[in-house]
């Protein structure tokens, strides 16, 4: 393992944690680090126990963990309820004047506040000064903050520049060597780009050429949203929200009809509501392209945590029997390319399409390869509808060229049971043709289905399966174990329906030339009932492991798995 | 497999007010002089959302109650189609309720002609949200004990930008108004369509409508929101049939600064080349 060291950044909700974090990254990844930040926050606006991890290394982080080497307390809760959590020979910055009768023992007092207002002439800049004391504290040099403070404030003028730029060198210079043996990751080279989840997936819709976005606000899913209105003017999007989940999906379900590119996003009650237009979109062979990020359940469960609790319900939402294409992204860069893959395919197959992030890979910010922001429309797939057109021509893919109205030919959809030219219809043998028809679009997906990736030695004797964001986790996990002496890999599942049987077989090891079956297979992720083997079965992989999960609402840990599956 | 006869013929009761609805829709389409090829008829379930399969426009025979938001899409999608929902009060006024309220708010170019017989046909008689206090059925044994939907005083209410109502006896008055709404260019249209249930609703009958209804006379101003309040609120012996309301509001789609460089589908096709 190279060096790596985590900042934990704690307060209440409203006293400026985030903006804390979001300095440290910004400052830390132009410095050339290599940064992971994730916040662990609760459902209120003001108040309670918020923090943000910002963990720091000399190559990629893929993960967070429980310990912290550098907590700055902003309230005494924060450090009440942190302090245990601080690693040995970590340091505690707490927002105190250290000469105070209560100023807490054990701890490196600075008057964060206090300091903000006699330097910056406001309280407000206490996240300059607590930045700052942390850069002090490590040793790093100030440059790369101040830089960052030049660009960020460039519209708020030279003086708003120039006040946190004292309030951080303040701060440096109340924590200036007081590091003592802590060793914190060298900086140099390149700055690092980073990303978080959200921003990556609402890149990935705006550059492949979606048109119009529309839900209904629902945590963690609403980062998207926000994204997206802010990139509207830019993409040429119409973002518009809709009084209820059931009206987005809908809204969807007629923009695609009318041939844009279209998706709405949401979390698991508000996917409930959607599973009757998911439904529509089977029938009607729409396009739609649904984001479900998850939190746990049931019902409105903990709002602002992370879970992987709906992949079977994602799996068989919406009455009836019809084809769909579900895609999990690991990383920010993953979840980028996968939105755009959730469209193409939708459209390809003319189906409906489901990306499932959650909090956890919603919120995280890590290392990402600079994503293109150039728009790239994907391929409609769209015919134009000549006088003799119909909309559900019977094909051997189960495929029928597609029409947006408007055109020469009428284009005709409905719910009910149909015949070829979308009219209503109760002729039983017209329903089979068209539902077979729309079931034979299940062989063309799976082959064009992705396999699982995988990571670690090629001889393992130890396989651990993950889909979605458990990925950088149990990467981590690998390494740890390799470190340790033990033969073992990973396979990712980024898209978890359909699977394509053979595929996940050798690359487990089961088939082919080089099959090598590993002696024990652990599938890892976040829920109580180990979902994903049910996904096994469903898809009739063959491949059978030992369940390990997580469903307490905070992500997995590289530690936590490794340990774990050593138990 | 025993396969029922396919039928391509409407699936409505000899005697339905639907069939008159129709022919007059087929007419003020010819009136108003629209492209068929550019007519999106959308519909949600029930006898009277059946309609777009029996004339010659595009179609979006969506869900229950999910008219609204479909058509929605479409006009921001495509904002040059001319978007028409056409459904019954039931699939309107009851399961799609939300929509409504947040469809007149938005004001979108989407014209909404609500066949509205007081009545559930497609599920057998059971009462809709505009059944009269009273009103038994089968569901409903001891009468409707709920306050009827006013639609019109909803539309007028939420911004909706031309509220009209007509019936399907007169043939003449509800060509107008579909001419009316077809030419609207300001948002929302809803035209509440009063038509009897031959099969389900003895009370509202053709006779019970045609003694009642009445045109609003050239004195009512239907930029006077108190005054199209009073109308919309009235029901019983008397019932204003006309051009109820225009609210004046600028419809969503003009607002959006995105669909000044044209319709969102031929933005998507000039970037994608």
């Amino acid at each position: 393992m190279t060096t790596d060291l985590l900042i934990r950044v704690a307060g209440e909700a409203g006293q400026g944690v985030q903006t804390t974090g979001n300095l440290l990254v910004a400052a830390l990844a132009r410095m050339g680090l290599h940064v992971f930040a994730i916040k662990s926050y609760l459902s209120r606006i003001r108040g309670g126990l918020n923090w943000f991890d910002v963990r720091i290394g000399n190559a990629t982080v893929y993960g967070g963990r429980e310990s912290a080497d550098v907590l700055v307390a902003l309230t005494p809760a924060a450090l009440d309820t942190l302090r245990p959590h601080v690693a040995e020979g970590g340091a505690i910055v707490f927002d105190a004047d250290p000469g105070a009768a209560d100023a807490p023992g054990g701890c490196l007092c600075v008057p964060l506040a206090a300091i903000a207002k006699e330097t910056g002439g406001s309280a407000v800049m206490a996240n300059a000064v607590a930045t700052g004391a942390v850069f002090g504290l490590l040793g790093y040099d100030l440059s790369a903050l101040t830089a960052y403070f030049a660009e960020a404030f460039r519209n708020k003028g030279d003086e708003t520049v120039r006040a946190n730029v004292a309030c951080a060198e303040a701060g440096a210079q109340r924590l200036g060597g007081a590091a003592g043996g802590i060793e914190a990751p060298q900086p140099g080279g390149e700055p690092v780009s980073v990303a978080s989840g959200t921003d990556a997936v609402g890149l990935g819709a705006a550059t492949a050429g979606v048109k119009l976005v529309t839900a209904y606000p629902m945590t963690p899913a609403t980062g998207v949203l926000t994204y997206l209105a802010g990139a509207a003017d830019d993409y040429g999007i119409v973002v518009e929200q809709a009084e209820d989940e059931m009206a987005a999906i809908n809204m969807v379900c007629g923009a695609v009809y009318a041939g844009v590119p279209a998706l709405t996003m949401t979390s698991g009650g508000g996917f409930a509501l959607m599973a009757e237009g998911l439904s529509l979109a089977g029938m009607h062979e729409l396009p739609v392209v649904v984001i479900l990020a998850q939190r746990p359940g049931p019902a409105t469960g903990l709002p602002t945590r992370t879970a992987q609790q709906d992949l079977l319900f994602a799996l068989h939402a919406g009455h009836g029997e019809f084809p769909r294409a579900i895609f999990a992204p690991g990383t920010p860069e993953q979840a980028y390319h996968l939105t755009r893959r959730a469209l193409v395919i939708a459209h390809r197959f003319q189906t409906p399409v489901i990306l499932m992030t959650d909090q956890y890979l919603a919120d995280l910010v890590m290392d990402t390869p600079p994503l293109e922001a150039t728009p790239k429309p994907i391929d409609r797939y769209l015919v134009a509808a000549g006088d003799d057109y119909v909309r559900y021509a019977v094909t051997d893919s189960g495929v029928s060229p597609r029409a947006a109205p408007g055109g020469q030919g009428f284009v005709l959809l409905d719910s009910d049971a149909h015949t070829a030219d979308g009219h209503i219809t109760e002729d039983l043998e017209a329903h089979l043709d068209q539902q077979d028809k729309r079931m034979r679009k299940v062989d063309g997906l799976t082959q064009k289905a992705l396999a699982p990736d995988r990571y670690g030695r090629p001889d393992a004797d130890l396989l651990l399966l993950c889909w979605g964001s458990t990925y950088g986790p149990c990467r981590e996990a690998v390494d740890r174990l390799r470190a340790a002496g033990q033969k073992v890999a990973m396979l990712h599942f980024a898209q978890v329906w359909p699977l394509k049987p053979g595929a996940v077989r050798r690359a487990v090891g089961l088939e082919g030339d080089d099959a090598r079956p590993p002696g024990r297979i652990v599938c890892v992720e976040g829920n109580q009932t180990s979902q994903f083997r049910t996904v096994l079965r469903e898809a009739g992989v063959g491949v059978e492991a030992e369940p390990l999960v997580r469903y307490d609402g905070l992500p997995f840990t590289g530690e936590d798995i490794a340990e774990r599956v050593q138990a | 497999m025993i396969n029922p006869p396919s039928d391509t013929q409407p699936a409505w009761c000899p005697g339905c007010g639907n069939f008159l609805i129709l022919k007059v829709f087929d007419e003020a389409v010819a009136e108003a002089g629209l492209d068929r090829r550019r007519l999106v008829l959308v519909s949600g379930i029930g006898q009277a959302a059946k309609f777009p399969h029996y004339t010659q426009a595009n179609v979006f025979n969506g869900l229950h109650g999910r008219a609204l938001p479909a058509a929605t899409g479409i006009k921001l999608a495509n904002h040059d189609l001319e978007v028409v929902v056409t459904s019954g009060d039931g699939d309107m006024y009851g399961e799609g309720g939300n929509h409504l309220l947040h469809t007149f708010r938005r004001n979108i170019g989407v014209k909404c002609f609500v066949h509205n017989n007081q009545v559930y046909g497609l599920t057998k008689g059971q009462a809709s949200p505009t059944s009269d206090l009273g009103f038994v059925t089968k569901v409903q044994t001891r009468g409707v004990a709920l306050e009827p939907v006013r639609p019109l005083a909803l539309a007028i209410l939420e911004g909706c930008s031309l509220v009209m109502r007509s019936f399907s006896g007169d043939r003449d008055h509800l060509r107008a108004m579909m001419v009316a709404a077809f030419k609207h260019t300001g948002g929302t249209v809803l035209l509440d369509i009063l038509q009897p249930c031959v099969t389900f609703n003895r009370v509202n009958t053709f006779r019970w409508y045609k003694e009642r209804v009445q045109p609003v006379g050239e004195a009512h101003d239907p930029t006077d929101f108190d005054a199209a309040m009073k109308l919309a609120m009235q029901w019983g012996d008397a019932i204003p049939v006309g051009v109820i309301y225009r609210s004046g509001r600028p419809s969503f789609e003009s607002q959006q600064p995105v669909l000044e460089k044209g319709t969102l589908v031929g933005q998507f096709e000039k970037a994608a080349g």
